[in-house]
């Protein structure tokens, strides 16, 4: 008797050990002991200076709100874009989070776990009327708002204007006057005067899509960007290939062995007159280097049927799990405030899409001759990673490395995009 | 009653342990098998069961076939240099003449081993980097500039790149386990052989080796299937880049998975990698006839 009272014992206690592990992740929003409410909060930005900016921000409202309990976790870029998967499909979503708009998000918003907000938007006219209308059409599906925008970028090729200078190099207008620099610059000694880290796949992938943007009428890139209709069969995506191609002749070698960082390093340091960079560097330029630099938008592709001056970029912003506690709320509305907006232009350098969070007082010339750029862009470009599906961005990013190393050619990397896009509309 | 007795205890002991491993191995198992037979992704809720189309898919997926041919490289190199040289490196280090200085070599082999893979692909990424890398400045040091390149921006040299990362690392622990085994051979045997004339070579090959035959094959066991699951290096290293160069089974797998949301194509690989390693072993334990010690 007394083996089968053990046998029991043991059964329950590993039945309690089990119910424990499957139950432990429902921590969303709910008291830890009493009245304090824990709030999730999950971004991007692992590195200086803004992890101490928003490490000073939680600390500011958990003082307004000595209730509320933050956690806050970060992971850089391409970790993040995979962690959030993992988190969504295992509905364990943070409660306030960092998004990308466009395709992103529109990923997100599809598994029906994230909150809508246009009830809270409507609650609260004062904050939500003042962030730039135009910017919240990523976050926005079938007339539902999901996401609160807060940075705005947009992406140029930055250029140093010393070297520039000192050889007489106009900045270009068109695609090959492009060309025409950067031999002169090769003649002038620069081995390598365009330079980007292939290994990035973001950072092939922007490339592609502003090209595509400049060489193809905007109406066939709308339909081949829509996964139900996408074929890829224009012409103009071979011409978008080889244009990327001739671009990462000027790149040199090392391109594909360094990331963007690194890129951006040898930039600040003066080692190299041209880089694809977002605004959001800015900032970072400005630290790592003392060079005096310009920019210029992707330039008019003579030939091209796309849209000559459209700008290539896309807010980001804040969700909100589905599951969130009211108080997540009110902490959204506090990072998105026009103060908090103020004080970040004023401490990381980056634009946001606040009104009056970019002023001369919070940001310097060169931001804001940046933030002028974005508000007066014809039209804006998305993210091309954010733009299409993932299976085609993954062709074309992988592709891209391959054209760089000679490995492929438009040709057989158009024919992988057809048919991932043929296995897309079949679904 | 006292054989029931006798039969409930070692089911009380073995329970907690089949629980566990049939709750986190073996369940989870039969789960991939059974979601390789449908289309789903990790954002919505609903599966779709599409029968055998994803295995269809395995055979005619280029980028699978490139994976699979870079762990079988994988697997080739790791079995040569880790496991045979990681034999001879322990015959050299436990032979009379160098036990001296065995201890020094011994922890020089083994620190790779307890520093973490993460950590070791962020320094090799400084050794690999073409500009300031270690390597390519120490080919130009020596006079051989010609063979600097970008290591692993370059899709011939990036998974022999990655592959040489790994033995550097691992070859450590293989010397260290055969190191022990060779230490259980009883000396009378080196004394025989010895006597009946057989130089330190023929002694290697007639009395280590013979010896040592169950940590060789528990050593290629683990280099083996090591092989066909490796993920952190590449994946750290090169992200599987350029293009598809770097590419192993298990990133291409996370890949599909993660990153391009075809869960249930990541499934088909994942079964398509338990299936190759659960073979090898197999055959391996077959050849070996293990467990039978003579």
């Amino acid at each position: 008797m007394k083996k089968y009272l053990c046998f029991l014992v043991v059964i329950l206690a590993s039945s309690m050990f089990l119910a424990a592990c499957s139950s432990s992740n429902e921590s969303n929003g709910e008291s830890s002991d009493g009245d304090t409410v824990v709030i999730d909060f999950f971004h991007r930005w692992p590195n200086e200076p803004r992890k101490s900016f928003y490490d000073e921000k939680i600390a500011e409202f958990e003082k307004q709100h000595p209730n509320v309990k933050i956690n806050v976790d970060s992971v850089l870029n391409d970790s993040y874009k995979e962690k959030i998967k993992v988190l969504v499909s295992n509905d364990d979503l943070p409660d306030v989070f960092t998004s990308w708009s466009d395709t992103f998000a529109a990923n997100l918003v599809s598994s029906g776990r994230i909150m809508e907000l246009n009830d809270v938007m409507a609650e609260d006219t004062e904050w939500s009327g003042n962030i730039i209308e135009s910017q919240y059409a990523g976050f926005t599906f079938d007339d539902v708002t999901y996401g609160i925008p807060f940075t705005v970028d947009g992406k140029a090729f930055f250029y140093n204007k010393q070297i520039f200078e000192e050889n007489n190099i106009e900045v270009p207008g068109s695609y090959d006057e492009l060309i025409d620099a950067l031999d002169q610059l090769k003649k002038a000694g620069y081995e390598t005067p365009l330079v980007e880290g292939l290994t990035n796949g973001w950072a092939i992938s922007h490339y592609m899509g502003t090209i595509f943007d400049r060489v193809i009428a905007n109406d066939i890139l709308l339909k081949d960007y829509n996964t139900e209709t996408g074929e890829y069969t224009d012409p103009g995506y071979i011409r978008g290939l080889e244009i990327f191609k001739e671009l990462t002749t000027y790149m040199g070698e090392v391109s594909t062995a360094i990331d963007h960082e690194a890129a951006r390093n040898m930039f600040a340091a003066g080692e190299v007159p041209v880089l694809y960079m977002q605004f959001a560097e800015v900032g970072y330029v400005q630290d790592a280097g003392d060079v005096e630099f310009g920019f210029f938008n992707f330039p008019e592709v003579e030939d091209g049927d796309g849209r000559p001056k459209s700008l290539t970029g896309a807010p980001e912003g804040w969700m909100l799990s589905k599951n969130a506690p009211p108080e997540a709320v009110e902490f959204l509305k506090f990072l998105t405030s026009e103060e908090t907006a103020k004080e970040f232009t004023k401490a990381d350098g980056q634009l946001n899409a606040i009104k009056g969070g970019v002023t001369e007082e919070t940001s310097n010339p060169t931001s804001l001759e940046a933030y002028q750029i974005i508000l007066d862009a014809s039209d804006a470009t998305p993210w091309f990673d954010n733009a299409v599906d993932i299976s085609i961005a993954d062709v074309f990013m992988r592709g891209g490395q391959e054209l760089a190393t000679d490995q492929t050619t438009p040709e057989e990397i158009m024919a992988k995009v057809q048919e991932a896009a043929a296995k897309l509309r079949n679904q | 009653m006292k054989i029931k007795r006798v039969k409930i205890t070692p089911i009380l002991f073995m329970l907690p342990t089949v629980l566990f491993l049939g709750l986190f191995i073996y369940i989870p198992l039969i789960q991939n098998f059974y979601n390789s037979f449908f289309e789903f992704s990790v954002f919505s809720q609903t599966k779709e069961f599409v029968g055998l189309s994803k295995f269809k898919q395995l055979f005619a997926d280029g980028v699978a076939l490139t994976a699979l041919n870079n762990n079988v490289k994988y697997a080739i190199i790791s079995v040569i240099l880790q496991v045979f040289f990681a034999l001879v490196l322990a015959a050299i280090l436990e032979d009379k003449f160098f036990r001296r200085f065995a201890q020094v070599f011994r922890v020089i082999y083994f620190m790779p081993v307890m520093i973490s893979i993460s950590v070791i692909a962020l320094l090799f990424g400084f050794v690999y980097n073409p500009q300031i890398g270690l390597l390519n400045s120490f080919l130009e040091l020596i006079g051989l500039e010609q063979f600097a390149k970008p290591w692993l921006g370059n899709s011939t040299t990036a998974i022999y790149s990655v592959i040489a990362m790994s033995q550097w690392q691992s070859i450590g622990l293989i010397t260290m386990l055969f190191i022990v085994s060779i230490q259980k051979i009883p000396k009378d045997l080196y004394e025989a052989a010895e006597i009946d004339g057989a130089g330190k070579i023929r002694r290697f090959f007639s009395v280590t080796v013979p010896q040592v035959k169950e940590a060789t094959f528990v050593n290629l066991l683990v280099t083996v299937t090591g092989s066909i699951l490796v993920f952190n290096e590449p994946y750290i290293l090169t992200n599987g880049g350029p293009g598809n160069s770097s590419m192993t089974l298990a990133i291409h797998m996370y890949q599909t998975g993660f990153v391009k949301d075809d869960m249930g194509y990541a499934s088909t690989l994942a079964s398509l990698i338990f299936l190759l390693s659960a073979v090898f072993a197999l055959i391996q334990i077959k050849v070996s006839k293990t467990g039978k010690e003579e």
